[in-house]
């Protein structure tokens, strides 16, 4: 896997180096690495799927065929199609669901990292700028969320504001901020003391203007490196959820919920119900992975205790 | 080196040893286990709600009189009912020599004790007998006459009352009297063939016999709420008998020569309710299903055979109307599925396809979790009814907490997808869901008067002929104009063991006395 | 260092009173759960009674007002769907969940150690591409599925370990009860078998990830490259000089792991139908038993608290370089 170069070394202010310098030392540290073109070209089809599976998909992902239903493999499907995947419990092509679901899965990760990721870099650049009381109430908040098991948070929500797709973009974001705000509350802290914004606060910069231009770019590589383990987590995160009944409503294609949909025909040997969506969310969760040690390796070798 | 050697053979004892523990977890001879998938929660005769719950401590408690799987009121612990003539009142003679499980005598007065000590409000019960029976009887007071006799007293006159009154679970007094509702929570006393002989919250509840009838010295209830999880072990022969088998699952516990699975017509009547009040009329497709024309034209709309064929693996038992067979009325026959006709009555009630082929649009809510295979069964119901012309607004909700509110505040719809319990013993019993406009099971808000107003006809009729008479008609018109749109009643599915001789029953009541090793 | 504990401790109130807030704000926002405690055909005055009786048509800030001055005496009432202390139910299903917890936690340790350190050692070869791809994977598979597999195959398939439930080890033994406990025992670590790695596989892949991670750091940190140029032998290097230094990351996710493990024992209970508490909340959550799950909740929050503290003193031990100031909240 992606062996970390002496090459690593720190960016102090990435809009001050050679872009593109950076830019080949990055693909050469890739095509070093090997595993991250294979994570990146899965996540392009992937991101292909998602863009495009309206005219990908040779069925409608929701029409029903009773009579046809838990069809296997490459069986006939209606007027002259071919379910390539299979049927599901209810005679829909899983193929179809399977592009459709890449769109949802996708974008409830996706989306759910950039709520988490705003709130708590917001969060974290305010704890970490103002101190004081801020701070304390910042902190205090997020030691409450982390004090609870996730999951009994999310359910709790869930059951509450009822499931559907923004609901649960809103759930599982809301579950990451924390690990942000923390991370940039330190980096903040350490940055607020450090002479370029000592500068611009001499030259008479607005606090937001301090925040959010000066200090801001500075802190966002090593967040890249977290949000990219996040993606794989929130895309796990959903299929338990779906698992639980609290997850996507069950007409909306996604990944998790057609595994979770699946568990009652694992005894049946329905296989391809399972393991069609089961490698797609595998390969996704597996290419974030990468893809975020790849980064963290080429931002910066020391990022790894923190993630 | 030496040490090395060795390590193989330790590894393979381990293992053996790990293979004969597993070994122990076959049941015993004397022991049967049944799978439930819910918890349970309490064995307070007042606070038992559930069904499962309630079908264990029928095993701990027994009732005055008792149902049968055929659907007649035998005795048990009472052997004859006497009804004053004006109907309110009712006395029971107990059997004699009766007591309870910590050996203390059971007569009339302790009789009277059960009934008034649910009734008292001070205990703030809320389990079916004093939520349903009694709220549905009217129940006034119960008084011991002498040893053996004892008199139910109740508002007024109410042709079911009997039967419901079955549904109370007899104990003795003095046991109660020195238990604090938390202690009588946990430590049943009863007066049934089984006593509690332990209970693991979210895991094991078992009996152990003290008397007749009953095969087996132990009943082990076993909570395992992920279905597959059941059905494994059934299979495994862990278990030998298991509620809610999911239909998908049939097959594998059929071909595992192991166990098989029984499927009765339950009496669980399935449908999509029309919710017909003013509110929902002012909402989109509210105002169109107010035309009995259009009831009807969706009543044609929905494959119901191929809905139980595929989604449900059996052929149902259609409803015809809201009462369970054989009770129903004879000469109704269920809605065929014809979409051609749907359409033209459709049409004619004056609700076109529009220009994107939509007649109309309609949400259509429902809970999910609930009933054999509900989320598709409601996903195939809402494309059935896109196929005619409806655009429907699906809404699945959680259950419990999101969809029960909805529906008992009579909010839910305009469309919406339930099954209610009902009873194979009196038409009636079915048929009081509708018993006035303002009924709290009328979810529907259907006020027709040639339905509602038929109410005294049915208390007063002379015969039991006439009273026949009277439902029939009421009967035909639910089945013509009615708020429900009729699907089927619910197949209930348990996986049985071979080894264990048992009949499932179709009123969802699990009852293993009779049970027996094949 | 008591200082500081006692700085933490009441740090730690103000969280657990957050957590009560939040938990009954969040239940109480869905409406009152009066319908699950009535039978189906229950008339609407039977609602109103049954309401009345629960103490829901009181306003929100006198249910919740009357909720913590119970809690200050230690009351956290009554069980709506159990009639019983809730305090006493959630306590009667937390050992099993415990043995659960624990057991995944030393089966993600114990292999993720030497899992982490051989990939680490022999970088770049097959033994670190087939470690590394399998914590990928394992990072990768929902628990839920890999339960019901699991069963499918160990328990069913192969019947070499029990499918469901539970032999409960830790409940006799707090009881007073040792000889049941120890007979138990080995049947008690049978049944955590299948259940044990559902919860545990995805911290397993993480923590072999960290601990190859973090050792390949120690070990072109310039003190090892001096220890191995001073001539000594690779394995004392190792052990002396590395993977002391190592474990300081891992002290630190042990803590963190707890509340995460007890995230995912929700799911991994219910296929296992294991009695235990991630089971018992959910269905409390369900119910709207609000008691039950501030009860639950308060538990748990407690524990995670308590438990970080006594990491970050551990961690104190191990460095002696961190400031006690800043704490890890």
């Amino acid at each position: 896997m992606s062996d970390h170069t002496a090459e690593g070394l720190v960016l102090s202010n990435p809009r001050g180096s050679g872009f593109r310098r950076e830019a080949e030392r990055a693909v050469r540290v890739m095509v070093n690495a090997r595993w991250p073109i294979f994570a990146v070209v899965f996540l392009l089809l992937a991101a292909f799927a998602a863009v495009f599976g309206a005219w990908l998909a040779p069925f409608d992902p929701n029409r029903q065929n009773l009579v046809l239903r838990l069809a296997a493999p490459m069986a006939a499907g209606p007027d002259g199609g071919v379910f390539w995947l299979g049927s599901d419990a209810l005679g829909r092509d899983v193929f179809s669901r399977l592009l459709y679901g890449a769109r949802v899965s996708l974008t409830v990760g996706f989306a759910a990292i950039t709520v988490g990721g705003t709130i708590g870099i917001v969060a974290g650049l305010l704890a970490g700028y103002f101190g004081g009381w801020v701070d304390d109430v910042i902190m205090r908040l997020g030691d409450i969320q982390l004090a609870f098991p996730f999951i009994l948070l999310a359910i709790m929500f869930l059951v509450v504001l009822g499931s559907g797709v923004w609901n649960l973009i809103l759930v599982l974001g809301v579950g990451q901020w924390v690990t942000y705000a923390r991370i940039v509350r330190a980096d903040t802290l350490s940055l607020r003391e450090k002479e370029f914004v000592e500068a611009a606060r001499a030259l008479g910069d607005s606090t937001p203007s301090i925040i959010f231009r000066t200090i801001l770019p500075n802190i966002l590589a090593p967040l890249t490196v977290i949000a990219s383990f996040n993606v794989a987590s929130v895309i796990l995160s959903e299929a338990a959820l779906s698992f639980l009944g609290l997850g996507v409503p069950p007409e909306v294609p996604t990944w998790g919920s057609m595994l979770a949909e699946s568990r009652d025909t694992l005894v049946a040997n329905k296989w391809w119900l399972a393991v069609f969506p089961g490698v797609a969310i595998m390969l996704t969760v597996l290419s974030f992975n990468i893809l975020g040690d790849w980064l963290r390796d080429f931002l910066d070798p020391r990022l790894r205790e923190r993630t | 080196m030496k040490l090395r050697m060795h390590m193989p053979r330790v590894a393979a004892a381990g293992l053996l040893g790990a293979i004969a523990l597993t070994g122990c977890a076959e049941p015993l001879e004397d022991t049967i286990v049944v799978g439930l998938s819910a918890d349970i929660t309490t064995f307070e005769p007042g606070m038992i709600s559930s069904r499962d719950n309630a079908n264990i401590a029928r095993h701990i408690f027994a009732s005055l009189f008792t149902l049968t799987a055929e659907g007649e009121h035998v005795p048990e612990l009472a052997h004859t009912l006497e009804i004053s003539d004006d109907g309110t009142s009712y006395v029971y003679t107990l059997n004699e020599g009766l007591t309870c499980h910590d050996g203390e005598p059971l007569t009339a007065e302790d009789v009277a004790y059960v009934f008034n000590r649910i009734a008292d409000p001070a205990n703030r019960f809320t389990g079916n007998t004093p939520g349903f029976v009694f709220t549905s009887i009217g129940f006034v007071n119960a008084e011991a006459l002498d040893d053996l006799r004892v008199r139910v007293d109740i508002a007024q006159k109410n042709p079911i009352a009997f039967g419901l009154m079955t549904e109370v679970y007899i104990h003795c007094k003095d046991a109660y009297e020195a238990m604090t509702l938390d202690e009588a929570a946990s430590n049943p006393v009863g007066s049934g063939s089984y006593r509690l002989a332990s209970w693991t919250r979210g895991s094991e509840v078992v009996l152990e016999k003290v008397r007749e009838p009953g095969n087996f010295q132990r009943i082990a209830w076993r909570i395992i709420p992920e279905a597959s999880t059941r059905t494994a072990e059934l299979i495994a022969g862990n278990v030998d008998i298991i509620t809610n088998v999911v239909p998908e699952q049939v097959e594998a516990i059929d071909g595992s020569g192991r166990a098989e699975v029984q499927v009765v017509s339950g009496t669980r009547r399935m449908y999509l309710g029309f919710n017909l009040s003013d509110e929902h009329a002012r909402m989109p497709g509210g105002d169109a299903i107010q035309d009995p024309r259009v009831r009807r034209a969706l009543q044609y709309a929905v494959d119901v055979p191929t809905i139980c064929r595929q989604l449900l693996s059996v052929e149902c038992e259609r409803a015809t109307s809201l009462v369970n067979p054989p009770n129903g009325n004879a000469s109704l026959t269920p809605y065929p599925y014809d979409p051609e006709r749907a359409e033209r009555l459709l049409d004619e009630a004056g609700w076109r396809r529009g220009a994107n082929g939509t007649r109309f649009s309609i949400r259509l809510q429902a809970g999910q979790g609930r009933y054999v295979n509900d989320v598709n069964v409601v996903l195939a119901i809402a494309q059935y009814l896109e196929d005619v012309g409806l655009d429907i607004d699906l809404e699945l909700m959680e259950w419990a907490s999101v969809y029960t509110p909805l529906l008992r505040e009579r909010q839910a719809g305009p469309l919406f997808f339930l099954g209610t319990g009902g009873g194979l013993w009196s038409p009636i019993y079915d048929m009081t869901d509708l018993a006035q406009v303002g009924s709290g099971t009328n979810y529907t808000h259907w006020d027709d008067p040639r339905w509602f107003d038929r109410w005294p006809d049915v208390v007063n009729a002379e015969t039991p002929e006439a009273r026949r008479v009277v439902l029939d008609e009421m009967l035909q018109v639910f089945h013509d104009d009615g708020p429900w749109l009729l699907l089927y009643f619910q197949p209930d599915f348990y996986g049985v063991s071979n080894r264990i001789a048992w009949q499932a029953r179709r009123d969802e009541h699990v009852e293993i006395f009779e049970a027996r090793l094949k | 260092m008591g200082a500081y504990v006692v700085r933490r401790l009441l740090q730690s109130v103000v969280v657990v009173i957050g957590v009560t807030l939040v938990t009954f704000l969040a239940l109480q926002a869905g409406g009152d759960p009066t319908y699950l405690f009535v039978s189906e055909r229950a008339s609407l005055e039977e609602i109103e009674a049954t309401r009345r009786a629960l103490g829901f048509d009181r306003p929100l800030h006198v249910q919740y007002l009357s909720f913590v001055g119970d809690l200050a005496r230690g009351d956290f009432g009554q069980s709506l769907s159990y009639r019983q202390p809730a305090m006493e139910i959630v306590l009667e299903a937390l050992p099993a969940t415990v043995e659960l917890t624990v057991f995944a936690m030393v089966f993600a340790l114990l292999l993720a150690i030497p899992l982490g350190v051989l990939a680490a050692i022999h970088r770049g070869t097959a033994w670190d591409g087939s470690i590394t791809t399998f914590s990928m994977l394992g990072q990768s598979i929902p628990s839920f599925w890999m339960g019901i597999m699991m069963i499918l195959f160990f328990g069913l398939y192969m019947r070499l370990f029990p499918i469901s439930g539970n032999v409960p080890f830790l409940a006799p033994l707090l009881s007073g009860d040792v000889v049941t406990a120890f007979t138990n025992l080995p049947r008690t670590i049978f049944h955590l078998v299948l259940p044990g790695i559902a919860v545990g596989t995805y911290s397993l892949a993480r923590n072999t990830r960290l601990v190859r991670s973090s050792l390949l750091e120690v070990l072109e940190q310039d003190y090892v490259r001096t220890a191995r140029s001073k001539g000594l032998r690779e394995r004392r290097v190792l052990i002396h000089h590395a993977l002391r230094n190592a474990w300081l990351p891992v002290v630190t996710i042990v803590g963190l792991e707890f509340g995460f493990l007890l995230g995912g024992v929700v799911v991994v209970e219910t296929v296992f139908s294991y009695p235990g508490i991630g089971r018992l909340l959910f269905a409390a959550i369900n119910q709207r038993d609000i008691p039950l799950v501030q009860a639950g909740v308060v538990l748990l929050a407690g524990i995670f608290i308590v438990l970080n503290l006594v990491v970050d003193l551990v961690y104190l031990r191990l460095d002696p370089r961190v400031k006690l100031a800043g704490g890890r909240g």
